[in-house]
């Protein structure tokens, strides 16, 4: 074997040992993430904890401000996305009205100073 | 043939460093589906409250359990407790706090079988979701979200709706029904502790108290130190000022009260402390 191509061999071989260490043996990890990379399940199910919230207080900007931690995303945007997720997922049909009710609000909705919707 | 030896083992760890600096550094791994207890504490604290206003709307206390037990708390009752606190010393409003600290309550009076250890999912958060797997809660059916990580069987049946904890019926006010000196010098001097009980006799958190004095006047709250009970709060007083306690929610005030002053058994004297026990009427 040529020396050449045993070098680049055994480099190969580094290489592939420091990927194996680098993303199976110590990956880079992520202790503080932000809510915006949660799994779409646990984000559906924080839309319906916003949206069960808001059947009771009915506080639009409440709900816009708790949206908000999911995304750079209008309320609406997350809020709709969620709607689907949970659609795929087979909410149970109380759970999906109460999101569809907060979807249309934060739809309609519009932060301070963009002239609110009743 | 000793130096080309050396060429094989430098291009091994040349290698190593090149992998390693790719995997780290150009291209690591990317959490896009994490899980709710890899947030940061901030967000927990989000996640926290929005789950206690959930709970405020609907009264499930298990699916309230199932969602913070997301949160790999070690203890979910000291983690709401704290955060209580730390809302209060924030500013933050009183419902808000009153909704965490009531959580931490009724999570308290009605211990469950989901321990944060035994909910947390099971897979790292690489793991792409599995179709179909998160389960909508249904307000008869044990939550969690999904069905992906192990729960216990215990909670996987069909789960009745728990009752809250009573909070106190509105406009009926409280009734100063018991006042005890304390001469414990175990307690801390000038103490006032205040407890507040429903018209069942049960402690009610969350419940305003107003201590006046000539020089002002300070506002604290019951349920922000569970382990003494849920309708518990207290406040230090100073030796030689008289107060006035009352129960913000109603109810004649309590006045006079000042801390007592106890002999102790060597012969000395010390601050004792009082206890004032509201209930409603």
């Amino acid at each position: 074997m040529p020396r050449w191509l045993a070098f680049l061999l055994v480099l190969a071989i580094g290489i592939a040992l420091g990927l194996v260490y680098g993303w199976v043996i110590d990956p880079v990890e992520y202790v503080d993430t932000t809510p915006n990379t949660l799994r779409s399940d646990y984000r559906a199910d924080y839309v319906l904890m916003v949206a069960e919230a808001y059947g009771s207080e009915q506080d639009a900007a409440t709900a816009a401000r708790r949206l908000a931690i999911l995304g750079s995303e209008g309320p609406g945007e997350i809020a709709a996305s969620a709607l689907q997720q949970a659609r795929g997922y087979g909410f149970a049909a109380p759970d999906l009205e109460l999101i569809q009710k907060l979807t249309t609000a934060m739809q309609a909705w519009k932060p301070p100073g963009e002239g609110a919707v009743p | 043939m000793r130096g080309f030896r050396w060429q094989l083992i430098l291009a091994l760890i040349g290698g190593l460093i090149l992998g390693v600096l790719y995997s780290w550094i150009l291209a690591p791994v990317r959490y896009v589906d994490t899980s709710p207890n890899t947030l940061r504490a901030d967000f927990k604290d989000q996640f926290r409250s929005s789950i206690a206003a959930a709970y405020a709307a609907t009264g499930n206390l298990e699916r309230a359990r199932a969602r913070l037990a997301l949160l790999g708390d070690p203890n979910t009752i000291d983690a709401l407790s704290a955060q209580a606190q730390r809302m209060l010393a924030a500013g933050d409003s009183f419902g808000n706090v009153q909704q965490v600290a009531q959580l931490a309550a009724d999570l308290r009076a009605q211990p469950g079988i989901v321990q944060a250890a035994t909910a947390r999912p099971t897979f790292p958060p690489t793991r792409p979701p599995v179709q179909g797997s998160p389960q909508p809660i249904t307000s008869t059916e044990t939550p969690p979200p999904q069905g992906t990580f192990e729960t216990p069987e215990a909670i996987s049946s069909p789960t009745p709706r728990p009752t809250r904890t009573p909070s106190p019926a509105p406009g009926k006010p409280f009734a100063l029904v018991a006042q005890d000196t304390l001469c414990e010098p175990d307690l801390q001097e000038g103490l006032l502790q205040v407890i507040v009980l429903d018209s069942r006799r049960r402690q009610v958190p969350g419940a305003e108290i107003v201590v006046a004095w000539d020089a002002g006047e300070e506002h604290f709250f019951t349920g922000f130190k569970p382990e003494l009970g849920d309708g518990y709060a207290d406040f230090v007083m100073k030796a030689g000022t008289v107060y006035n306690v009352r129960v913000a929610a109603g109810g004649p005030p309590v006045s006079g009260v000042t801390p007592p002053s106890c002999s102790s058994e060597s012969g000395g004297s010390f601050t004792g402390a009082i206890r004032l026990t509201f209930q409603q009427d």
